[in-house]
């Protein structure tokens, strides 16, 4: 976790990548405990975790 | 899609400054207060914890007509005004109004009778907290949706969720210019405590940005729920009933069996379950007919409900409404708002986006505040100097 500052600009879709990813995965965890229990549901709480984990992790890292 | 020009990128700063410093304080009342309703039906629970007879005697299904008798018996000078038929717990609920002594007097508040639905037998009589005002979770409620100012304050924080929806899309916006030079995620604490905050706020603002917009838009459409209903009701309900215009209210001595009208809603509303039966009144509804709520069974259709009118004189059906789109919308806002419809792991992670939510809102607020002594020598090379040099603005 050296390299603060890249030289470079990122190219666009590295930008969004990951939060294009995330954003699918939240949606996907909104929807998923509407359609069903169960499975559904246990869907829903691991995809919406994912979110939270990775803003977790970036957050709480000490670099 | 382009590099945003000099000028857009300004004017995207200013949408995302100005929509935020309007909005920020309303939202982080919003999402302080949001936080213990998240779990309300728990704190409920805990604060009135309600018991059941372990051991009940078979006796097949209870007549309603019997609970409502008995209701009536015991409050002879109120008037019943629904039955409410509880699908997760065995009980059948009888709400009673107090009628006023003078017509200009306002109405004490609803209580109802609470009933074992396997015995019919009374449990108890509840006030309920919903009925009272400065109740800890009342006021939470209040703060939350209209500041104690009913109607207006209702819209009022509505225009506030979509100035929040504004400065969350334009926070979007410059998302990729600020973050260009950063992989994801990239946290700089080791320069000026400002720009820790700035990464920080980016991150998390857009790692939330689907569950901050559905739970903010379907706010705002809760909102909406007042106005929403009275248009129905003026409209199609209204249309509805208009053959029973002219036609006399019956008296509480003519009304139809209640458990009659409830099979017959049975019957005409198939694979659905009726979950509440409204009685003939002014205002609500219709004064000629009982209103059977029937609604689906899956996690989805549990929330969409058909009113079934019943003429409460004939005990026949008169129609099976099918509710409009915007009703529609507002009942799907409604578990997508609460977070109420995954059960409590569902519940714990809507109380950590709301977490989330407060710290971008407290961040901002820092990085406004503290805009004027930014000390960044990290501007992104070919920007214009304006978007970081705030002090302008």
């Amino acid at each position: 976790m050296s390299s603060l500052r890249r030289p470079k600009r990122l190219a666009r879709r590295h930008v969004w990548t990951a939060p294009l990813a995330l954003a699918m995965l939240a949606a996907t965890g909104l929807v998923a405990a509407l359609l069903g229990t169960g499975t559904w549901r246990v869907m829903s709480w691991l995809t919406l975790s994912i979110p939270l984990a990775v803003v977790a992790r970036h957050a709480l890292m000490r670099r | 899609m382009k590099p945003l020009s000099p000028i857009s990128l300004r004017r995207w700063s200013s949408v995302h400054r100005w929509s935020s410093l309007v909005c920020t304080v309303f939202l982080l009342l919003i999402c302080v207060t949001g936080l213990p309703l998240v779990f309300s039906d728990e704190i409920d629970d805990w604060l009135y914890p309600r018991h059941y007879a372990d051991v009940v005697p078979q006796v097949g299904p209870v007549d309603l007509d019997q609970i409502v008798a008995e209701s009536q018996t015991r409050f002879p000078g109120e008037r019943i005004t629904s039955v409410f038929l509880d699908d997760r717990e065995p009980q059948i609920n009888v709400w009673l109004q107090p009628q006023p002594r003078s017509p200009a007097r306002k109405p004490a508040p609803r209580h109802y009778l609470r009933f074992d639905a396997r015995t019919g037998e009374l449990l108890e009589n509840v006030q309920p907290n919903g009925k009272r005002r400065w109740h800890v979770m009342n006021v939470m409620l209040s703060l939350h949706r209209d500041l104690f100012g009913g109607l207006p304050g209702e819209l009022f924080m509505g225009a506030m969720g979509l100035l929040f929806a504004a400065a969350v899309v334009s926070g979007v916006v410059l998302y990729g210019p600020f973050t260009k030079h950063l992989a994801f995620g990239t946290v700089r604490t080791m320069r000026a405590r400002r720009i820790k905050w700035l990464d920080i706020h980016n991150l998390m603002g857009i790692s939330t940005i689907v569950w901050v917009l559905v739970v903010g838009m379907t706010g705002v459409v809760n909102e909406l729920a007042t106005p929403l209903v009275a248009i129905w009701l003026r409209g199609d309900v209204a249309q509805r009933l208009n053959q029973y215009k002219d036609a006399p209210a019956p008296a509480p001595t003519e009304l139809a069996s209640v458990q009659a009208a409830l099979s017959t809603a049975r019957r005409a509303a198939p694979g659905m379950r009726v979950t509440e039966i409204t009685f003939p009144a002014r205002g609500m509804g219709s004064p000629w007919h009982y209103v059977a709520w029937a609604k689906g069974n899956m996690p989805l259709k549990s929330r969409l409900f058909s009113p079934v009118l019943i003429d409460a004189r004939t005990g026949k059906v008169t129609a099976v409404i099918e509710m409009p789109w915007y009703l529609r919308v507002l009942e799907v806002s409604r578990p997508l708002h609460y977070g109420d419809y995954g059960a409590l792991p569902l519940k714990l992670i809507w109380a950590a986006f709301d977490v989330v939510t407060l710290i971008v809102l407290g961040s901002g607020i820092y990085l406004w505040v503290g805009r004027r002594r930014c000390v960044t020598n990290d501007r992104p090379r070919k920007q214009p100097k304006e978007v970081f040099d705030r002090k302008r603005a």
